[in-house]
């Protein structure tokens, strides 16, 4: 304890949890009951969370795993290692257009969410812009502090879903539920799969337990990272299917953000409880964005090292922006997502796992 | 030659009218003595009766022969003569100037480079008095002044700890002025105090004019609106973060001192929260916290609820509302700067009356501006009530820095809301927070000890524990002795 440990750019366990929780939560939560309600039949799509909860934690653990075996190397480094430079090099590029495309969709998700439930007039343009403008602030300032914003940012968040949940108790009917276990094994599955593209995110661990002062801890903080939304999504998606029904869930875009609005508060505080709820939501996925634009930058300082990082912010934010204003519309907003989705399996989980296979199958191992 | 260095002295000075020069023969030897002081720094008395007296009326001592050299004159004052206490011999004509016009006097004997100086510091002062900035109801009644020398005195008066460090330095190149690092040692990491000793170092200036300039000079970041020390006029303020681990800076001639390094939480934190009961205190903290929120945001709520997200009113206030606003002439956003700018303005000119014209500005602020403004139909009573609350809420946080940050942001709040609504209202609030993420106070980040995190320290943060579970001292401050307690 004898020197400033924290003022020197190093995170702890519990930067990296709050990290990771946030990361999941601020893609998925949203859509998450419809995407899953719309796969599988009544209630069962639990069984299908549950499922895809338990792999994405196992995959969130490889990749944990791959990074702290080897301790203050980037990304680069250590796929260079196991897998020699060049295919280093296309891995880092894979995973540096996948985040830059991540970062834009977050972007152009929160504008179009926005428009929907907050404003009727000001373009999508220049919602985004303002949203990127903050992200750049973010990403301007050093990189520890943006990962400590999760600390700040989710708890806020996760009190206020918990308290929506707890608020929408009334509004059970548990017949909704009924009947269970009637879904056959190919709708589980589907729905398993819809749910691990709302359960990526945990990916992020590879690059930033670079920044751990001990790496050696981060594979238990990422899987208790990951629990968090797999738990919480499970609430979300029963509390959502009792309060809807399935046949009502699937035809609303936000399920989430609708049940906020079936709340209404004792004492009649507030009205439009769902204007809050995301305005609230934009901290968290404000987080998303930000690390995904972050993880972006540091691909490419890994790539070349002698660039600054304001160079980088300074051309690859118009680039974002540009790839967020690219789709059209909804449906071409949600074919990009959905490219994202199978951009994000490579990326988080046949990469991490062939890495790490291959690593231990060399017997490659960083020191220290 | 003594007649020389008094000259000189009277040449380098130009011969002010409050130069005091005074030769004479000690007793009834040969040795010509001269006395130089400014007249208005120093303590007649002691002049007078400890010094002339001794000089003139009781030389040579028991009839004892009077020594030749006035080497050995020098010695015999200092060793038999001078009923002074604090005296010390210097040699150069630099340290006779400043050791005179610091207020002491230089005593000279014909013959001899060998001055001594006499510790004769007596000039007219404040006396104590409350703080009138930090204004308590249970709690020491005494302030500091604007003579350091009393400081010092009050923070010793609290603190009889051996271990209290008070590093004296000068700064300024022509103001010389008294400035005083106290910490405790053993207590407070040497890290800190060495930087912050390397910082006061860098001061280079003429004067500084007071804590504010040194605050400026040595905070981490100048372009933030927060403040990354706290000053205070309260010695009840200073020792217990000197407990802390915190450093302590004091500059002569301001009864300010500074705290550093702090974080956001330091400034929801008043004494008092450790005189009453802990219960209280806590509640009282977290109230401060919400006063801070409401002062910052809730003008910006209203234009954003106002002006976009009618919807999210309940409805029987949204007709209010709207009723209460109908022939008001201008948008939510004008008609909240209009009145807020006036509130800003009535507090400022509140600040420079005079007393007993000081009811004119209640009269006129509260009724003309509030009553009349709402008659005349240029602003709605629902916008007063808000921006008599933020007025209200802002002089309920215990620091005066820190409401006036609140102050700076709410304007950028107001104006975020008036484009984006509550959109713009929570990219405010995100950039506050990736500031505060960012921003350190001597190192230490000032969003500790939440991000980055220290569960052992919320003890004392916004909510305050019993006393005596409060046993150990902020592991924030990575103090070198951890433990309150003497057991363990």
């Amino acid at each position: 304890m004898r020197s400033f440990e924290y003022g020197d750019g190093e995170i702890d366990s519990k930067e990296m949890m709050f990290a990771i929780s946030s990361m999941v939560i601020g893609a998925g939560v949203l859509t998450l009951p419809r995407l899953v309600a719309d796969a599988t039949e009544s209630s069962d799509g639990w069984v299908s969370i549950l499922i895809a909860g338990a792999l994405a934690i196992l995959l969130a653990w490889v990749g944990a795993k791959l990074a702290s075996r080897f301790p203050k190397m980037n990304f680069f480094t250590y796929t260079g290692l196991i897998a020699t430079k060049p295919v280093a090099m296309i891995l880092t590029w894979i995973v540096f257009g996948y985040f830059l495309v991540f970062s834009a969709y977050i972007t152009r998700g929160i504008s179009l969410i926005a428009k929907q439930y907050l404003f009727d007039e000001t373009p999508v343009e220049v919602i985004a812009l303002t949203f990127m403008l903050i992200i750049i602030y973010a990403v301007a300032g050093s990189r520890v502090s943006l990962l400590r914003l999760n600390l700040l940012f989710f708890p806020i968040v996760l009190a206020f879903i918990i308290l929506l949940l707890s608020f929408s108790a009334g509004l059970i009917e548990l017949d909704n539920l009924k009947p269970i276990f009637v879904t056959n094994w190919s709708g589980i599955m589907k729905g398993a799969r819809e749910t691990i593209f709302s359960l990526l995110g945990f990916e992020i661990a590879m690059f930033y337990i670079f920044y751990m002062n001990r790496p050696q801890k981060a594979p238990k903080a990422v899987v208790i990272g990951m629990l968090l939304p797999v738990v919480l999504y499970v609430f979300v998606y029963l509390i959502v299917i009792s309060v809807f029904s399935v046949e009502a869930t699937i035809q609303v875009m936000f399920p989430t953000i609708e049940l906020a609005k079936e709340i209404e508060l004792p004492g009649e505080f507030f009205e439009r409880l769902e204007s809050l709820f995301f305005v609230i939501w934009i901290m968290t996925i404000f987080n998303t964005g930000s690390m995904a634009f972050d993880i972006c930058i540091m691909q490419v300082n890994s790539i070349f090292k002698n660039t600054k990082k304001t160079t980088c912010i300074w051309v690859l934010s118009p680039l974002i922006y540009v790839v967020a204003m690219i789709p059209q519309d909804m449906i071409e907003f949600a074919i990009l997502g959905e490219y994202l989705s199978y951009a994000g399996l490579v990326v988080a989980g046949v990469m991490p796992c062939s890495l790490f296979i291959t690593a231990m199958i060399r017997g490659v191992k960083g020191h220290g | 030659m003594l007649t020389d260095n008094l000259q000189s002295i009277q040449q380098l000075l130009d011969s002010p009218s409050d130069l005091l020069t005074r030769t004479f023969k000690v007793g009834s030897t040969h040795h010509l003595c001269g006395i130089v002081c400014i007249k208005g720094l120093v303590d007649k008395n002691l002049l007078n009766d400890q010094l002339l007296k001794n000089l003139l009326l009781n030389l040579p001592p028991d009839n004892r022969q009077m020594p030749k050299s006035p080497e050995d004159m020098v010695s015999l004052l200092l060793a038999e003569i001078l009923t002074i206490a604090s005296v010390e011999k210097v040699s150069t004509m630099d340290e006779v100037m400043l050791a005179v016009l610091d207020g002491n006097t230089a005593l000279f004997v014909d013959g001899t480079d060998q001055v001594i100086i006499i510790s004769s510091k007596g000039w007219e002062s404040r006396a104590i008095e409350e703080p009138q900035s930090e204004a308590l109801i249970r709690g020491p009644r005494d302030g500091f002044t604007e003579d350091i020398r009393t400081n010092i005195a009050r923070i010793r008066r609290r603190l009889r700890d051996p271990n209290l460090r008070l590093y004296a330095m000068r700064i300024g190149q022509r103001g010389k002025r008294d400035v005083v690092v106290a910490y405790i040692e053993g207590v407070t990491n040497p890290d800190i105090v060495k930087e912050v000793k390397r910082r006061l170092e860098t001061v280079d200036m003429d004067d500084v004019e007071g804590s504010g300039f040194i605050e400026e000079w040595i905070a981490d970041s100048f372009l933030s609106p927060f403040p990354q020390s706290l000053s205070t006029e309260r010695p009840d303020r200073v020792s217990p973060s000197l407990l802390q681990g915190k450093v302590a800076i004091l500059v002569d001639g301001d009864p300010f001192c500074l705290v550093t390094p702090i974080t956001l939480v330091t400034s929801f934190q008043s004494p008092e929260d450790y005189s009453s009961n802990w219960i209280v205190s806590s509640l009282t903290r977290t109230l401060r916290l919400i006063a801070a929120f409401i002062a910052t945001f809730l003008p910006a709520l209203y234009i954003a609820l106002v002006e976009y997200h009618h919807g999210m009113i309940p409805s029987k206030l949204a007709f209010s509302i709207a009723g209460t606003r109908e022939g008001v002439p201008f948008p939510a956003v004008i008609e909240a700067l209009i009145m807020e700018a006036t509130l800003e303005i009535l507090r400022e000119a509140g600040i420079r009356l005079p007393k007993p014209i000081g009811q004119t500005i209640g009269i006129v602020g509260g009724l003309v501006i509030g009553e009349a403004a709402v008659a005349a139909g240029i602003v709605s009573p629902i916008m007063v009530i808000i921006v008599s609350l933020t007025a209200i809420t802002s002089f309920a946080l215990p620091t005066y820095t820190f409401a006036m940050t609140l102050r700076v942001i709410r304007f950028g709040v107001m104006m975020a809301a008036a484009f984006f609504g509550l959109y713009g209202v929570i990219l405010v609030y995100i950039m506050i927070n990736i500031h505060i993420v960012n921003l350190k106070s001597f190192g230490i980040p000032y969003s500790t000890p939440f991000a980055p995190n220290f569960p052992r320290d919320w003890k004392d943060v916004i909510l305050r524990a019993p006393i005596t579970m409060l046993d150990q001292r902020p592991q924030m401050m990575q103090t070198d002795d951890e433990n309150r307690q003497t057991n363990e």
